[in-house]
C-alpha cells in the first residue's frame, strides 16, 4: 500500500497539504463574503462618517462663529442707530416744538390784534349808535320842548336871534 | 493517546483523517464563530460587532506594526483569518478530545506538523511570490540573498528553510507538547484511583489554563512572523 509505504516513510500525507490549503481557502473566502466584507465596510462607512461629522462640527462651528460676529455687528449698529433715533426725534421734538410755540404766538398776537380791532370798531358802532341815539333823543327832546314852548311871542326872540346866528355864520363863511 | 492513523485514499493521494477532520471542524467553527458575530451589523456597533471588530482591529494592528498601512491593508483579510483559525486549532484541543478505534478525530489540528508545515509552506510561498510579483525576479533574488552582501548567498538560502521550519515547528510543538501533556496529567489522574485523581484535577486545570495562553501567544506569534517574512520579501532593504 502506498499510503502505508509513505506513513512508514516519515508520514508525510501530503493530501492533508492539499486538504488544509483548500480548506484555508474555501474559509477565507466565506469569512470574507459574510464577515469581513460586511464588518470592514461597515467601519470604514463609520470612519467616514466620523471624518465628516468631525468636518461638519468644524464647519458649523465656523459658521456660528460668523452668525455671532455678525450679531455683535448688528448689535452695535443697533445700539448707535438707536442712538441716531432718539437723537433725530429730539431734534424733530425740539424742532416742531418750537415751531408750535411759535404759531401759536402767531396766533395769539393776530388773535389779540384781532380782538383788540373788533373791540375798537364795536366802541366806535356803539359810540357812533349812541351819538345817534343822543341827537334823536335830544332832537325828540328839543323838538318836545319845541313844540310846548314855540309861541311866537314868547319865542320871537330866540328864533331872531338864531336867525341872527345863521346870519352871522353864513358871514364868517 | 490516538497514535493510529486512519489514512484513506482518494484518487492515488492519501489523506489522514485523523487530521483531516479536527481541521475542518475547526473552520466550521471559525466560520459559525464570524458568521454570528457579523450579523445585524450597524453603524454604531452593538456587542456582537464590537467582539468582531476588536479581532479586526487586531491583526490589522499586527500589520501596521511591521508594514505601512497602505500596503499592508491587502493581508488584512489574511491575516485576520490565518490568526483567527490558528486561535480556534490551538484551543479546541483543550477542551474536547474524540477518540474512535485509537484514532483522535476531535483535537487541535496544529497539534500535527502536517497542518502546520502546510500554514507555514502557504504563506512562505505567498512571501516569495509576492516578492516576485512585486520586485521582479532580478531585483528579488537581490533582494533577499544577495543583500547585504553577495557571499552570504548560501547563508541566506538556509535561511528560508530555517524559517519554514522553524514557523512550522514552533506552532507544532507548542501546541502537540501541550495535549502530551494534558493527556499524560488524564492518565496520571486514573492512574491510582482516587489517590491520583483529586491532585490531577488542578493539575489539569492549571495546565489547560496555561495551554490556553500558549495557544494564543502561538497564534499572535505565527500571524506576525509571517508578515515579518512577507515584508522582508516585499519591501527593499
Amino acid at each position: 500500500m502506498s499510503s502505508e509505504f509513505l506513513l512508514g516513510a516519515s508520514g508525510i500525507l501530503w493530501g492533508d497539504t492539499l486538504f488544509y490549503l483548500v480548506l484555508f481557502i474555501i474559509l477565507m473566502a466565506l469569512i470574507k463574503h459574510f464577515a469581513w466584507g460586511p464588518v470592514t465596510s461597515m467601519m470604514e462607512k463609520r470612519a467616514d462618517k466620523i471624518a465628516s461629522d468631525i468636518d461638519n462640527a468644524e464647519q458649523s462651528r465656523q459658521k456660528a462663529e460668523k452668525l455671532e460676529k455678525q450679531r455683535q455687528a448688528a448689535l452695535k449698529d443697533s445700539h448707535v442707530e438707536a442712538s441716531q433715533i432718539i437723537e433725530r426725534a429730539k431734534t424733530n421734538g425740539e424742532q416742531q416744538r418750537e415751531t408750535i410755540v411759535d404759531n401759536a404766538n402767531q396766533e395769539v398776537a393776530t388773535l389779540k390784534e384781532n380782538a383788540k380791532q373788533d373791540i375798537a370798531r364795536e366802541r366806535q358802532n356803539a359810540l357812533n349808535s349812541v351819538k345817534d341815539d343822543v341827537a334823536e333823543l335830544s332832537l325828540a327832546i328839543a323838538s318836545k320842548v319845541i313844540v310846548k314852548n314855540l309861541k311866537l311871542e314868547d319865542q320871537k326872540e330866540l328864533i331872531d336871534s338864531y336867525i341872527e346866528g345863521l346870519g352871522k355864520q353864513n358871514e364868517a363863511k | 493517546m490516538g497514535e493510529g492513523a486512519n489514512v484513506q485514499t482518494f484518487f492515488g493521494i492519501p489523506f489522514d483523517i485523523g487530521n483531516d477532520v479536527p481541521g475542518l471542524i475547526a473552520a466550521v467553527i471559525v466560520f459559525a464563530l464570524m458568521f454570528f458575530l457579523s450579523r445585524n451589523l450597524e453603524l454604531k456597533p452593538n456587542k456582537k460587532q464590537n467582539i468582531i471588530e476588536w479581532i479586526v482591529d487586531f491583526t490589522n494592528g499586527i500589520i501596521k506594526g511591521v508594514m505601512p498601512e497602505r500596503e499592508g491593508q491587502k493581508f488584512s483579510l489574511l491575516i485576520f483569518t490565518l490568526f483567527s483559525f490558528i486561535f480556534i486549532s490551538n484551543q479546541l484541543g483543550l477542551m474536547l478530545q474524540i477518540s474512535v478505534n485509537n484514532v483522535t478525530y476531535v483535537k487541535s489540528p496544529t497539534a500535527d506538523v502536517m497542518t502546520t508545515m502546510t500554514l507555514a509552506f502557504m504563506v512562505l510561498v505567498l512571501a516569495h511570490f509576492l516578492g516576485v510579483k512585486k520586485l521582479g525576479f532580478k531585483n528579488y533574488f537581490k533582494n533577499a540573498y544577495l543583500s547585504p552582501v553577495p557571499f552570504l548567498l548560501p547563508i541566506s538560502i538556509l535561511e528560508e528553510f530555517t524559517n519554514f521550519l522553524t514557523l512550522a515547528l514552533r506552532l507544532y510543538g507548542n501546541i502537540y507538547s501541550g495535549e502530551v501533556l494534558l493527556k499524560l496529567i488524564y492518565q496520571f489522574s486514573k492512574a491510582y484511583g482516587i489517590a491520583s485523581f483529586i491532585p490531577a484535577v488542578p493539575l489539569e486545570l492549571i495546565w489547560q489554563g496555561f495551554s490556553v495562553f500558549i495557544g494564543s501567544i502561538q497564534a499572535y506569534v505565527f500571524v506576525t512572523l509571517t508578515m515579518v517574512y512577507i515584508s522582508k520579501k516585499v519591501e527593499k532593504e
